[in-house]
């Protein structure tokens, strides 16, 4: 499709994506939920659904205590740290491969699934993830910044 | 980014009244809303949710109002013909601007109202207040699937509409951008399903709206919202009309610098200089709509646009005609070769070469063009002197406006108009061959000599062999060795205020308009197109200089709005649609 740079496309779906998923598990952290507590789970009033036993497991990283959250907001401002980029990471190996940002995408998703408020992040981060893919198979590379040159249309 | 934020936003009188209005307006719909509910002894159930269901009310009102304005800067026809009657409220063609405003502002409270409904729907499963899981609400109901639906295309919308992705594959974010559709639809949706309501279950009704207005309490702002929607709607469909009216591609020009011109003959198009078209090629593309500045004048007997081969569309228009990038390429080189007889590195004659339907195996394409749109010019035969800047690429508007204003001087209907200045201020002259033909028109035509006076200023660094080039062909030389001008090309940025400094001057001791009296105060308009931090400091140099004889306004013919030449290019700064 046209000349459409697609890791530069994908950067902008990331950091939308990363974005709500911080802001999702940051509201993770007070309203914890575990997102597939309907399977299984039943419906008490006033209290809710209550979970099937056998995910007991991730209750305890869910609801009793947020480490999944916790993970998933870490990973995220790891992720917008790379993406935007943070001026440490500018040039380096890291920031110039597109299979480390697919994987930590993937891995985003799969944590912010989990809870309740991630959904949206979680898909947003699999369309990212998926245009890095794109990017991959078309063998874009990351340009290096190009130094000494100001924005366009400065007088 | 050259000013402070704070300086833009608040120190800009302008600027300061419309954020105060527009987010006042926004602040006072939350606040309404929020109270509204709050207060509202039906919706006491609701209420026992406390700060959550009164942001999310809030903040939907407020989407409600964004979901109502977001189309209006879009309603293009109804624009151009409001707009000259609203002049004095929106000054220039801001009407993207104003899309992108609402398009932030609908961003920011789409994300206050989401996360308050997901505070919303857990509680409400936690205390089962209706008898719902926080899912259902979120997945099976109308509004839920809405909103979601919703967020999902604002994501693809706002990521292709970033000028990098617009300026890269403008097909990407043509297309997404009529994801639009789905969003109107899924916003005049979403509040369905008797969502605020004083009952449990929905109290739905078998005759319109099919809903109960004694228990349905939402605020209906889909009775007000889909208007515009409506609206928009039908301009399409008039859009898609008007286009299909007769039109017929005569001519094909392309120019040594790579610019083809379209020369299209199309009688119930009407225009006025400084306008600009959407054309459709449907060999190309059947449904992409692509926006050019109108290089011709009215007086011309066909409309005519400038296309540079920069991105996919334009080049595969030119493959179309049979001026593909590879026959652009030849006729520069050839054009270059002939140039070096002529012992001149730069500037071409602007000779061009028109394509030959009938050598060709195929005829000319179909077009189709859509439009005018933009403001009309024609206030340049209301001020006595008028200044013409161009920067860069938007150098372009001027080609009609200057056409237009020697087909008036040839009918002696120049109005208050005695004399133009007429600026170009460009990084590299020769990749606008075509315009300098133009300009090369439009010199020879000038029997008065005081006229019309062209000033070409070149802002590139220069090579020593186009150093020694000037130095040597410029003296005594006829032409211009760079623009094959009469007129002699400055290098360097020009500067404004002495500039301008010394045409009141000139004013003011009457050399410069002969027979102008010094009672009357003489008027001096600007028409400048080019990057906004260029016109401030023209703008400054305007205000700076008007005295008591002279007045010297300042006005922007619209911003390069990607209508320029090279539409999709890269560099220059757009606003696209």
């Amino acid at each position: 499709m046209g000349n459409l740079i697609w890791h530069e496309y994908a950067r902008f779906v990331s950091l939308s994506a990363t974005t709500y998923t911080i802001w999702s598990a940051f509201w993770g952290f007070f309203y914890r939920k575990f997102f597939w507590d309907f399977v299984g789970g039943t419906i008490r009033a006033p209290g809710g659904i209550q979970p099937a036993s056998n995910v007991a497991f991730l209750i305890t990283i869910i609801v009793k205590a947020p480490v999944v959250q916790i993970l998933s907001m870490v990973l995220g401002f790891g992720l917008l740290a790379l993406d935007y980029p943070a001026p440490f990471l500018k040039g380096t190996s890291i920031y110039r491969s597109f299979v480390f940002r697919i994987v930590l995408l993937i891995l985003q998703a799969f944590f912010a699934i989990l809870y309740y408020q991630g959904t949206n992040g979680a898909l947003w981060s699999v369309i990212a993830a998926g245009c890095f893919m794109r990017a991959q198979m078309l063998g874009e590379k990351m340009e290096e910044a190009k130094n000494n040159r100001g924005r366009g249309g400065k007088a | 980014m050259g000013e402070s934020w704070f300086r833009r936003e608040f120190l800009t009188p302008r600027r300061l009244i419309f954020n105060v209005i527009f987010y006042g307006i926004h602040l006072f719909l939350f606040a309404y809303g929020w109270h509204s509910q709050e207060t509202n002894k039906k919706l006491a159930a609701l209420n026992a949710l406390t700060w959550s269901v009164w942001t999310s009310r809030g903040a939907g009102l407020v989407l409600a109002f964004d979901g109502g304005l977001i189309l209006i800067p879009m309603l293009r026809n109804i624009i151009r013909v409001v707009r000259p009657r609203l002049a004095w409220l929106f000054p220039a063609d801001e009407n993207i601007w104003f899309h992108r405003q609402v398009a932030y502002s609908m961003a920011f409270w789409a994300m206050v109202h989401t996360t308050a409904h997901y505070v919303n729907f857990f509680n409400v499963e936690r205390t089962q207040v209706r008898p719902v899981t926080a899912l259902d609400i979120h997945y099976k109901q109308a509004g839920g699937v809405t909103g979601h639906f919703m967020l999902l295309i604002m994501v693809l919308m706002y990521t292709t509409a970033h000028h990098k992705i617009r300026n890269q594959c403008f097909e990407a974010f043509w297309y997404t951008h009529h994801l639009a559709f789905f969003f109107m639809i899924g916003l005049y949706a979403h509040a369905t399903g008797c969502f605020v309501r004083d009952t449990p279950g929905p109290a739905y009704i078998p005759t319109f709206p099919f809903y109960d207005t004694q228990h349905c309490l939402g605020y209906m702002s889909w009775r007000f919202t889909i208007w515009p929607g409506i609206i928009y709607f039908g301009e399409r469909i008039w859009r898609e009309i008007r286009a299909r009216r007769s039109t017929r591609l005569s001519k094909v020009l392309v120019h040594p610098s790579g610019a083809m011109e379209l020369r299209i003959i199309k009688p119930s198009f009407k225009y006025v200089a400084g306008q600009w078209l959407f054309i459709q090629v449907p060999d190309v593309s059947g449904f992409q709509w692509h926006p050019f500045t109108i290089t011709s004048a009215p007086e011309d007997p066909y409309v005519s646009v400038h296309i540079r081969q920069v991105g996919d569309w334009t080049q595969g228009l030119g493959e179309r005609v049979g001026a593909g990038p590879s026959v652009v390429a030849a006729l520069t080189q050839a054009a270059m070769g002939g140039k070096e007889k002529d012992e001149s590195v730069y500037g071409t004659r602007g000779d061009f070469v028109e394509l030959d339907p009938g050598h060709s195996a195929r005829a000319l394409p179909t077009v189709r063009i859509d439009g005018p749109y933009g403001a009309p010019a024609e206030d340049v035969f209301k001020v006595e002197v008028a200044v013409l800047i161009g920067a860069g690429i938007g150098v372009t508007p001027f080609a009609s406006i200057l056409k237009h204003i020697w087909y008036r001087q040839r009918k002696g209907n120049l109005g208050s108009l005695k004399r133009v200045e007429f600026f170009w201020v460009c990084r590299d002259a020769p990749s606008f061959g075509w315009f300098q033909s133009l300009l090369q028109e439009v010199e020879a035509a000038q029997v008065d000599p005081n006229f019309l006076r062209i000033n070409i200023y070149l802002t590139q660094k220069i090579g020593e062999d186009m150093l020694w080039n000037i130095a040597v062909n410029d003296a005594g030389a006829e032409y211009d060795p760079l623009t094959l001008l009469r007129t002699r090309t400055m290098f360097g940025r020009p500067d404004w205020k002495a500039i301008y400094g010394r045409m009141r001057q000139a004013v003011e001791t009457g050399q410069y308009l002969p027979g102008s009296n010094s009672q009357l105060r003489t008027k001096v308009g600007t028409y400048f197109c080019g990057p906004g931090v260029l016109a401030k400091s023209i703008k400054e140099a305007c205000v700076h200089n008007t005295s008591a004889n002279v007045e010297f306004s300042f006005a922007k013919v619209r911003r390069s709005i990607g209508a320029s030449i090279s539409s999709h290019s890269t560099r220059t700064l757009q606003e696209h649609f």
